[in-house]
């Protein structure tokens, strides 16, 4: 693998993973709301959650990019056309993705053990945290489908990213940049990598889930 | 350390669960709650449990407000509830929530899966065992908590003849180890008379007989209360009296009815026979008759005790 190509990668998985993360970190306790609490308006919610986990790419990018343009409501934090803004924008994508993914496995949990743990004297956090880990098979398949989903996408990361060769490009944005400068065999070898990347991923990720169903 | 009720009231989507004016569950005794389905016996435990608030009074544990009591209660559920790790270490976590060292929390599963006779599955999943040790592992959680207050949910419920028994001769002795404050959920009155010190009678969320067992058993008073111990409540002359269905035998006794079969019920051996006398199971020794009665013949009943009943 050539230096620019492996600085690429590297770049994707930086910035993919580091909104997978995030997403994990805000969603699985939304999730864990949304499963154990009733209240006012959360089917609606639901509903919303549900929507986000189809939106498109493009839509959020564009969302973004008017909040992160200098002249936008953002603009002063100057992150436009930034690896983080990058992160901002697959943060949106991957989040609905968490949450709904995290609902569903929380939801399909015997509700008792909420109530076990509530006599065991499991405080609120220990819940959660206790509950997360009983989730998860789900959680990993949550993880999954989120870093898929953003590792893949290209839309947004083109728009709020900019492409830009020694900062912002990933591997979805150079394949573009590569087929539109004719350039196909590269474009090519680049889409090997961000499968082989991508596979790598989720095989270890697979892994992890299905050892810790013993 | 005792429970007290004091003019609890407590409804779900508008229906009155449970109403109970006063109720006083004495400390280090064992209190069987006797009650047909839908009788609010299982909300009383969440109530006593603090997993409900009630929607009016106070529900005390040791004098102080349940819902501040999870460190006093231990409860096992009718369903059990096991997290996707080993039984041991389902175990260990309660103890650990409690404060206890890793250490402390291994002794005391240890010891109290040695008590139930399951030291054997410790290792094991709770989805990788029988239903029975499921149960039995479910009993042993509540107990290695070593807490003042035990709540127990229909214990014994869907558990095989043989290991039935077992633990009906093994659980009292179980729970008085402890000195605890044990309360157990049952509908069958042979398993609350055996496992209890105290009963209380809950029917339609309202407690209808409360007290020490001799006296509860003695003083049936209404109907729907001797159906509950599982009495046979027959009609004498003028009076309708409640009668215990064990001491029910057909030939010469103390206290004789006439009844009529109504059907044969059970061929229990090769001389005996059950036959149903309205809602009464009546023993019939077919030694002392040479024809087990059919149905519709009168049959002659007589008792050893009869309580007469007000309603």
């Amino acid at each position: 693998m050539d230096p620019g190509t492996l600085a690429i990668s590297l770049r994707t998985l930086a910035i993919s993973g580091a909104a997978t993360v995030l997403s994990i970190a805000i969603g699985v306790p939304i999730g864990y709301v949304l499963a154990w609490r009733r209240f006012r308006g959360r089917t609606i919610l639901l509903g919303i959650v549900n929507t986000g986990m189809g939106m498109p790419p493009v839509v959020v990018g564009l969302v973004v990019w008017l909040l992160l343009v200098r002249s936008g409501p953002f603009g002063v934090f100057e992150l436009i056309y930034t690896a983080p803004a990058m992160v901002i924008a697959q943060f949106l994508l991957a989040t609905p993705i968490v949450i709904g993914f995290a609902t569903a496995s929380f939801q399909s949990m015997n509700p008792r053990i909420v109530d076990l743990l509530r006599v065991l004297g499991a405080g609120r956090l220990r819940r959660v945290w206790i509950l997360a880990r009983e989730a998860r098979l789900g959680l990993m398949t949550a993880v999954m489908a989120a870093f898929g989903a953003i590792v893949s996408e290209v839309g947004a990361s083109m728009i709020v990213g900019g492409n830009l060769e020694r900062s912002t490009r990933v591997l979805t944005t150079a394949i573009v940049t590569e087929t539109s400068r004719g350039e196909v065999e590269r474009a090519l070898s680049l889409g090997v990598v961000l499968f082989a990347l991508s596979l790598a991923v989720n095989i270890t990720l697979t892994v992890v889930q299905q050892r810790s169903r013993h | 350390m005792d429970v007290r009720l004091d003019d609890v009231r407590f409804t779900r989507n508008g229906r009155e669960v449970v109403s109970i004016p006063s109720l006083q569950i004495r400390a280090g005794r064992t209190t069987a709650v006797l009650g047909p389905n839908g009788a609010g016996k299982t909300t009383l435990l969440r109530l006593v449990a603090g997993l409900e608030r009630p929607t009016a009074g106070r529900v005390l544990v040791g004098g102080e407000s349940a819902e501040r009591g999870h460190r006093r209660v231990a409860f096992a559920f009718q369903e059990e509830v096991f997290l996707r790790q080993s039984i041991r270490k389902n175990l260990e976590l309660g103890v650990c929530l409690q404060g206890a060292s890793s250490g402390e929390a291994r002794a005391a599963a240890t010891e109290a899966l040695r008590l139930l006779r399951i030291d054997g599955l410790a290792e094991r999943r709770a989805d990788q065992v029988s239903g029975g040790e499921r149960r039995r592992a479910n009993l042993a959680r509540a107990l290695c908590l070593r807490m003042p207050v035990v709540l127990l949910d229909e214990p014994m419920a869907g558990l095989d003849g043989t290991t039935y028994s077992r633990l009906l001769d093994e659980l009292p002795q179980l729970l008085g180890a402890g000195g605890a404050t044990c309360v157990l959920v049952t509908h069958d009155p042979e398993e609350a008379f055996r496992l209890a010190d105290d009963i209380i009678v809950l029917i339609g969320g309202s407690v209808l007989a409360a007290g020490a067992k001799a006296d509860v058993a003695a003083s049936p008073m209404r109907e729907v209360v001797a159906h509950t111990l599982g009495y046979a409540v027959l009609q004498r002359g003028e009076r309708r009296v409640a009668i215990p269905s064990r001491t029910l035998r057909l030939g010469q006794g103390n206290i004789e009815f006439m009844a009529s079969a109504d059907a044969v019920i059970d061929l229990v051996s090769a001389w005996d026979v059950i036959v149903s006398v309205g809602e009464a199971r009546v023993h019939v020794p077919l030694s002392r008759t040479a024809t087990p009665p059919m149905p519709g013949d009168r049959v002659l009943i007589h008792a050893a005790i009869a309580y007469d009943l007000l309603d």
